[in-house]
């Protein structure tokens, strides 16, 4: 889900270019602190990298708890920039998609939160969270009982065997690939091409399901993450009963508590309660309103002007996953009646200067550049103090094994660069070697931080040429193998709590190719080592090989200057109550809302 | 005038091939491709090819144009199903049939087209052509000078007053939004009454101008002031020569602006969060969604070319002297 680039990152661009606007920590704002609070987001912090927990059949059980003081009744508006890119669950990656999937459809284990912010994995259509045998190779779901979609068809373990085996034919490529890759390996299309249509199924030894209750995974290798992997919105339940293949896109049948009422693709989307989903089966989801409208092609700076207003119907208005615009955040901030309404709290992306490591040989003049960053200007090119915060590592706030305190470059001391320490690095290297090229999009913000690269690093005497990139196109540009560049910034988050989502994609050797997201062009022997390591390991052990390989790579090989953490900051109306953040979804908690006056 | 309407019907779809294949072409060039921005994160060769067999990318360019251009004649078949003629393909980004999305739309367009035009022409060809009768009274001065400051103005800038004092200030008016006028008239009108008269306001300063320019040329023409010399009153003249020679030019910018808008209102409907053709257009372009910004280009340029049709049928009906040869 969570690099800037392609289709499936558009929604992510729009998220994170409202995150670049964000206050601080995790909370719904009482409107009482609006400054920029440290400790406070150091707190929150340490709430959102708390390790994910597996929930046992007691946590799996609904109804999901009662939110103090809510009420039923009323439609809830909903803004959005860009209209979605897909309804099927199985072409699902991107977070608006993925939130719109979170009232539509369940899966076998879905995240779910308390108040204080801890994240546990539940079973949603399963009985728990997977019960693992073999040593993690092999896992074994329990479907609860009485699980209908919305057409009123009974949900059976044939359908979860379908819903895996449709990503394996080819009208599903928008997806994520996990499950299949586990399964089948890289080329997984080629074993079973027919996705399940035409009667041809995984062999049992891969995918089994001994009777209508029982789903058995078998892996060649420990999948330990796996109740994670399968809580994404891209593995819910599509009923092979209902399964119309690409038309599937536009007409999805729901298994949530709200179905499609009507579907206006980029337009507009009608949801209404599904009476077919059944809250004693559900330990996450609330059906309090009867429905939502998503209204798309609103921009970003209309919304939060709709919502600053607060006047007739947009008093029960939420933003999807856009955030406030940057123009009217002191608008928002400086008024307690429109700052209460407020979420806020850290995105998962890691903002850094990542180094072409095939042309950018010299690990000292990566250090030096690492050194030399301006970290608090970049920030303040994104929206100045609630533009993010300063990273000095490679871990996002959001992922487990996140170490504040992690500062080898000595980031949080001198987040306006480390000059002197850059300098005595170069000396001695030649002048060829200070000569660097730095793509960035031909956007607002690529501007700012073009300038912002620029000043830092002749400062210590590199010579900047800065080329612009098309921005819609950027990630594809520097995707490429033998790009002509030096270095550029990149984000990336993870896909589930987990740094195997972060480490692996960016860092992994065999993600060297055009196109794929390690984009620094690691190829190093003991980070491969220690990926394949860590993904063979129980999460405590591989815990502290994910953070050997953080240090490794931070400190010997420099891929990147780690540069800033993004953070989300969204507005919603004075009638929406259950206003949360979502410290997985990383926006307005939207399975938790209800309307205070219907 | 039959043989003219052929004759220019068969260039125009000469015209519009040549706009197809021009617009086909440029987007193929481009240095990158859809199949490139889709595949994210995950992507691989495997991958990459997979999208582009997906979206019929892997097939030869003359082959996805010919496709294409067929297409529209005899429809295409798609494994979403069939796309009857006039096909204009399946959008890359959301999958859906262009034409059926361009027709979903279209109404938001001629809502703002049409309600535009009512609202300029009467009001701006109106005052510009009293303004032209009494020339140098307090109501030409009132409106020549009205006209300089609001054709100055700008849609993006005018948009979001209008917006500031109506909607989120007073609350006088909803958000704007395109309610069909068959499930509610009521709605319909009032959801479109703002960009409508934002987006009319600066036509209408345009052709008060010109109106009003044109009027005092031609009652200044000799035919005018033999008319006048031989006794008729000047309101008679005004209104039975002067009045259709003046429309000349204005038809010419009529055809032009109006073709214009239905091709998409772009900078109207972004600034008042309406989703007709000109936002599908940009989507279009910024998503490198070429079947979709194909189609909505050929949509575009059929009112161009319907319009030119259409302004030179006017010349004859309006002037006898024009012949349509």
């Amino acid at each position: 889900m969570k690099s800037f680039s392609s289709r499936r990152a558009q929604a992510i661009v729009v998220a994170i270019a409202a995150g670049s606007l964000a206050l601080t920590g995790c909370s719904e704002n009482k409107g009482t602190n609006t400054g920029d609070n440290a400790k406070k987001d150091q707190q929150q912090a340490s709430v959102q990298s708390k390790a994910v927990t597996y929930a046992d059949a007691a946590g799996s059980t609904g109804p999901a708890p009662e939110i103090a003081g809510a009420q039923s009744g009323g439609t809830i508006t909903v803004y959005q920039e860009a209209g979605l890119s897909h309804l099927d669950p199985g072409q699902t990656y991107v977070s608006d998609a993925g939130q719109v999937a979170n009232l539509l459809f369940r899966r076998l284990t879905q995240f779910q939160e308390d108040d204080k912010g801890n994240v546990s994995v539940v079973g949603d259509l399963a009985t728990d969270s997977g019960k693992m045998s073999d040593g993690g190779k092999t896992w074994t779901f329990t479907l609860k009982d009485g699980i209908k979609d919305a057409k009123g068809n009974a949900i059976t373990s044939a359908d979860v065997r379908h819903t895996v085996e449709r990503q394996y034919a080819k009208f599903i490529f928008d997806g994520p690939t996990y499950l299949q890759t586990w399964l089948s390996g890289a080329q997984y299309r080629k074993a079973l091409p027919g996705g399940g249509f035409d009667g041809k199924h995984l062999p049992k030894s891969v995918l089994d399901t001994p009777d209508d209750k029982t789903v058995v995974f078998h892996f060649d290798q420990p999948r330990t993450d796996l109740p994670q992997t399968l809580a994404m919105a891209g593995y819910a339940i599509v009923p092979a009963k209902d399964d119309t293949k690409a038309k599937y896109d536009t007409a999805p049948v729901a298994t949530g508590p709200y179905k499609i009422a009507s579907y206006k693709l980029g337009k507009s989307l009608v949801l209404t309660k599904n009476s077919n989903w059944d809250p004693k089966t559900d330990s996450v989801r609330h059906q309090y309103v009867d429905g939502f409208n998503f209204d798309f092609g609103v921009t970003e700076s209309t919304q939060t002007k709709r919502l600053i207003a607060d006047r007739g119907n947009d008093k029960n208005a939420i933003q999807l996953t856009g955030g406030v615009e940057a123009t009217q955040i002191q608008d928002v901030i400086k008024n307690p009646a429109v700052s209460k309404r407020t979420v806020k709290g850290y995105q998962p992306y890691v903002m850094q200067l990542t180094f072409n490591m095939d042309r950018v040989k010299d690990l000292k003049v990566r250090q030096a550049i690492t050194y030399a960053v301006n970290s608090k200007s970049l920030i303040a090119g994104e929206g100045g103090v609630y533009g993010g915060d300063v990273a000095p590592n490679y871990f996002a706030p959001t992922l487990p094994g996140y170490e504040p305190k992690y500062d080898p470059y000595g980031r949080l001391k001198t987040p306006q660069g480390n000059i002197a320490k850059a300098q005595e690095l170069l000396k001695g290297v030649p002048a060829a070697e200070k000569k660097v090229v730095f793509a960035y999009p031909n956007s607002e913000n690529g501007q700012k931080r073009k300038v912002a690269i620029e000043d830092a690093l002749s400062k210590v005497g590199f010579n900047v040429v800065s080329k612009e990139v098309d921005s819609a196109s950027f990630y594809e540009q520097i995707g490429k193998l033998n790009n002509p560049y030096d270095m550029y910034i990149t984000g990336w988050g993870q896909d589930w709590p987990s740094p195997s989502t972060v480490v692996t994609p960016i860092y992994d050797g065999d993600q060297v190719a055009d196109g794929a997201p390690n984009y620094a062009h690691v190829k190093d022997a003991k980070v491969d080592a220690l990926i394949k390591k860590a993904l063979n390991q129980k999460p405590e052990d591989a815990a502290k090989t994910w953070k050997e390989a953080e240090h490794y790579l931070l400190e010997k090989v420099v891929p990147g200057a780690p540069l800033w953490y993004t953070k989300q900051f969204q507005l919603s109306g004075s009638n929406v109550g259950g206003t949360r953040y979502g410290s997985v979804s990383s926006l307005l908690d939207i399975n938790h809302l209800y309307l205070k006056k219907s | 005038m039959l043989q003219f309407i052929l004759r220019r019907t068969v260039g125009a779809l000469v015209t519009l091939f040549l706009i197809g294949a021009a617009t086909f072409f440029l987007f193929v060039a481009a240095p990158s491709d859809y199949a490139s921005l889709a595949c994210g994160k995950d992507c691989s060769p495997q991958r990459l090819e997979d999208i582009r067999q997906a979206l019929g990318l892997n097939l030869p360019i003359a082959q996805q144009f010919w496709d294409f251009m067929s297409g529209i004649f005899m429809g295409r078949d798609f494994p979403t199903g069939h796309c009857s003629a006039p096909c204009l393909g399946q959008s890359f980004y959301s999958g859906d049939m262009v034409w059926n999305t361009i027709m979903d739309r279209f109404p938001t367009t001629l809502t703002l087209t049409a309600g535009g035009a009512v609202v300029f022409l009467v009001v701006g060809v109106g005052a510009g052509m009293i303004s032209a009768y009494k020339r140098g009274s307090m109501l030409d001065k009132f409106a020549t000078g009205t006209s300089m400051v609001l054709s100055s103005f700008q849609i993006y800038f005018l948009g979001p007053i209008v917006l500031w004092i109506f909607v989120y200030s007073t609350g006088w008016m909803d958000n704007p939004q395109y309610t069909p006028i068959t499930q509610d008239p009521w709605g319909w009108f009032t959801g479109m009454l703002l960009p409508t008269l934002v987006m009319a306001s600066i036509f209408t300063a345009q052709y008060t101008r010109m109106a009003r320019s044109s009027m005092i040329e031609q009652l200044a023409e000799e035919h005018v002031r033999t008319a006048r010399a031989k006794g008729m009153s000047r309101k008679y003249v005004f209104y039975r020569y002067a009045w259709r020679g003046a429309l000349i030019p204005i038809v010419t910018v009529l055809g032009i602006d109006l073709s214009s808008m239905l091709g998409g209102a772009v900078v109207t409907e972004l600034t008042f969060s309406l989703q007709g053709i000109g936002r599908l257009a940009v989507d279009g372009a910024i998503h490198k969604d070429l079947p979709m910004t194909m189609g909505v280009m050929l949509f575009g340029a059929f009112f161009i070319l319907i319009f030119n049709i259409l302004t030179d049928i006017a010349y004859a009906w309006i002037d006898p002297r024009v012949r349509l040869s």
